[in-house]
């Protein structure tokens, strides 16, 4: 077997030995540096359009989009300097001002990307107030609903459903501040060829894409005195329930150390 | 807590105490799926008709292929899914023996899947007006329930299914990760056709993260092709292999999800910054096969409660019985061009 070639390179002030290929946000991941993204997808959108993971190469014009961007020997990479950041202030305060910021309401509240972002960026306002979309949502579906209010236009949807599962049922209609994620003539996801197989709402990093809440039918059901209510879980719900949950609850309340959240 | 933990323990008691009356497994449901369609394979391979068979447990595969290979249809297994076998069975045979009006009864199935919830509302999977599952909540509404009625998830104690429908084996377990479907169903075909018992009951070459894996094995004095498809676009390969006549296999488990249920619509969504460093679907599947691995019984046809409920009311796989309750058809739908 060939050996790999391997490169050398600064980031943030490191030295970094990598393999020849990766990309810098891979290689900046490997020593612990975290870059934010928003429309990268590993292996599904790697297109480098949100420009959220812009990096600054010293001696380059321009900022280098790390998702997409190689390693090269010698570069001398600042991940974080104060006009990355800047500038990745910017796409954000575009991407929020057009974005019904109901968070309180979300069902993603507490696992959004982009709600993520503004806590990382410390957004207390928004810069931008312009024109805001208004869509109507889908909720035919018997699967899905579709919020396009709260869309950012990342596309990972219509990677997953064109490129992982080969259907198409959604993509990028119009332009410019038209843009929006759709069907063929706008119909309900209910009446296009959706399979319903919610890869979509997977890739989606924040609550445009979602369930079918059915939990109030539920508890309607324990309510009624007069059902026999029978559960039954499948098999791969046991493995992966218990990530919705965190230990930290435990040591809650600690007010001596006046950590009273 | 960690991706990939098995929390089945503290589900169960979360369940009963959000005041479910019974709670019980759908890999009970799973083991049953596997006698039916274990016999329906034996039966067409004996009688070398429509083959190779494929398995109809996803319901998002099959929403694709009744609208996509309308022409095919006729390799899709009969059974229904498991969870519907299951909430047919409650309806049934529990209700009556158990004295429980059946109309009374309510089924939630909780599901890795969105489109289990487009399943339950499909007219052919009722039996005399009543629906067999009547809710279908996600892995993630399911974590929403938890949280709104106050339990503290992690503190909680482990309880184990409620009796007497409780009782699963491993091969149902394994149904919830690519390849695992078909390697419970080869355990049972193996056994029933050769009346032995098997040495080695993994079939390894059917597990792991490859799109599609081809496997063949050997059952008595036959061969028998096995192809596993995950994710759409495999599951497309493989339909094409079969309308053009170039499938040379007997057996497919196809799952619309890549990874298959571990990696479902309905599963706790990972962050891109999460997908990128840690592989969930190996971790959750990982965790399937170790509690098979830790089973007792391994082998649907060795489940107590499918040989009573066959002994007591179903007769024998196939039956006339099991036909009307736990068998399906499929419908051509309209195709739509992007
Ligand atoms: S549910 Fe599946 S088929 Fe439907 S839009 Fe989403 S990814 Fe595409
Ligand atoms: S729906 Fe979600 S995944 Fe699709 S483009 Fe909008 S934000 Fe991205």
């Amino acid at each position: 077997m060939a050996e790999e070639n391997y490169i050398n390179l600064t980031i943030d002030g490191t030295q970094v030995k990598t393999k020849e290929g990766m990309t810098i946000l891979e290689a900046a991941k490997s020593v612990g540096i975290d870059i934010p993204t928003l429309c990268f997808l590993k292996d599904i959108n790697e297109v480098g359009d949100c420009r959220m993971c812009i990096v600054e190469v010293e001696g380059r014009k321009g900022f280098a989009t790390s998702c997409i961007q190689k390693v090269e020997e010698g570069m001398i990479i600042h991940t974080h300097s104060p006009a990355v950041l800047e500038a990745r202030r910017v796409i954000l305060d575009l991407i929020l001002s057009n974005h019904h910021k109901d968070c309180l309401t979300c069902s993603r509240s507490g696992n959004c990307e982009l709600q993520n972002l503004a806590i990382k960026f410390n957004v207390q306002n928004i810069e931008y107030t312009g024109k805001q979309s208004e869509h109507t949502i889908d909720d035919l579906s018997p699967s899905i609903v579709r919020d396009f209010n709260k869309c950012i236009l990342c596309r990972r949807c219509i990677a997953t459903c064109k490129n992982v599962q080969k259907i198409g049922a959604i993509d990028c209609m119009n332009r410019g501040f038209d843009s929006c994620i759709s069907t063929v003539n706008n119909q309900s996801l209910r009446d296009v060829n959706c399979t319903n197989c919610g890869q979509c709402i997977e890739a989606c990093p924040t609550g445009a894409l979602r369930e079918k809440d059915n939990t109030d039918e539920v508890w309607k059901a324990l309510k009624d005195e007069k059902k026999y209510v029978i559960v039954q879980t499948a098999p791969a719900v046991r493995v992966a329930l218990g990530e919705e949950f965190r230990y930290a609850n435990r040591y809650k309340c600690n007010r001596k150390n006046g950590n009273g959240s | 807590m960690p991706i990939g933990t098995n929390v089945t323990g503290k589900m169960v008691t979360a369940l009963k105490k959000l005041g479910f009356n019974k709670v019980f497994d759908t890999n009970t449901g799973a083991d049953l799926t596997i006698m039916e369609e274990g016999n329906e394979f034996i039966e067409r391979l004996s009688e070398n008709k429509n083959l190779p068979m494929i398995t109809s447990c996803s319901p998002g595969w099959v929403k694709y292929i009744e609208m996509n290979y309308t022409e095919n249809l006729k390799h899709l297994s009969s059974c229904k899914s498991p969870h519907e076998m299951y909430g047919a069975i409650l309806k049934t045979y529990y209700a009556e023996k158990n004295n429980i009006n059946p109309n009374s009864i309510c089924v939630v199935s909780v599901m890795p899947c969105v489109a289990k919830k487009y399943e339950a509302n499909r007219e052919e999977l009722s039996n005399q007006g009543m629906k067999d599952v009547d809710i279908v909540i996600t892995t993630r509404e399911l974590a929403r329930m938890i949280k709104q009625g106050n339990i503290e998830f992690v503190e909680l104690e482990d309880s184990s299914f409620d009796e007497p429908m409780g009782e699963a084996t491993g091969a149902g377990a394994i149904f919830g990760t690519t390849g695992g479907v078909m390697e419970a169903a080869l355990r049972t075909v193996s056994e029933k056709l050769t009346g032995n018992s098997l040495e080695k009951i993994e079939f390894e070459t059917v597990r792991g993260e490859e799109g599609i894996k081809r496997a063949t094995v050997t059952i008595g004095e036959k061969e028998i092709k096995a192809v596993v498809a995950h994710g759409l676009a495999n599951a497309q390969k493989i339909m094409e292999e079969i309308k053009s006549g170039k499938a040379d296999y007997q057996f497919v488990e196809i799952m619309a999800c890549p990874g298959g249920c571990v990696m479902g619509g309905g599963q706790p969504i990972k962050s891109s910054k999460t997908r990128m460093t840690v592989d969930v679907r190996k971790k959750r599947a990982d965790a399937l096969y170790t509690i098979d691995e830790k089973s007792v019984i391994r082998k649907s046809h060795e489940n107590g409660v499918i040989k009573k409920l066959y002994d007591e009311f179903l007769e024998k796989p196939g039956s006339h019985k099991a036909h009307e309750l736990l068998h399906t058809h499929y419908i051509a739908k309209e195709k739509y061009n992007i």
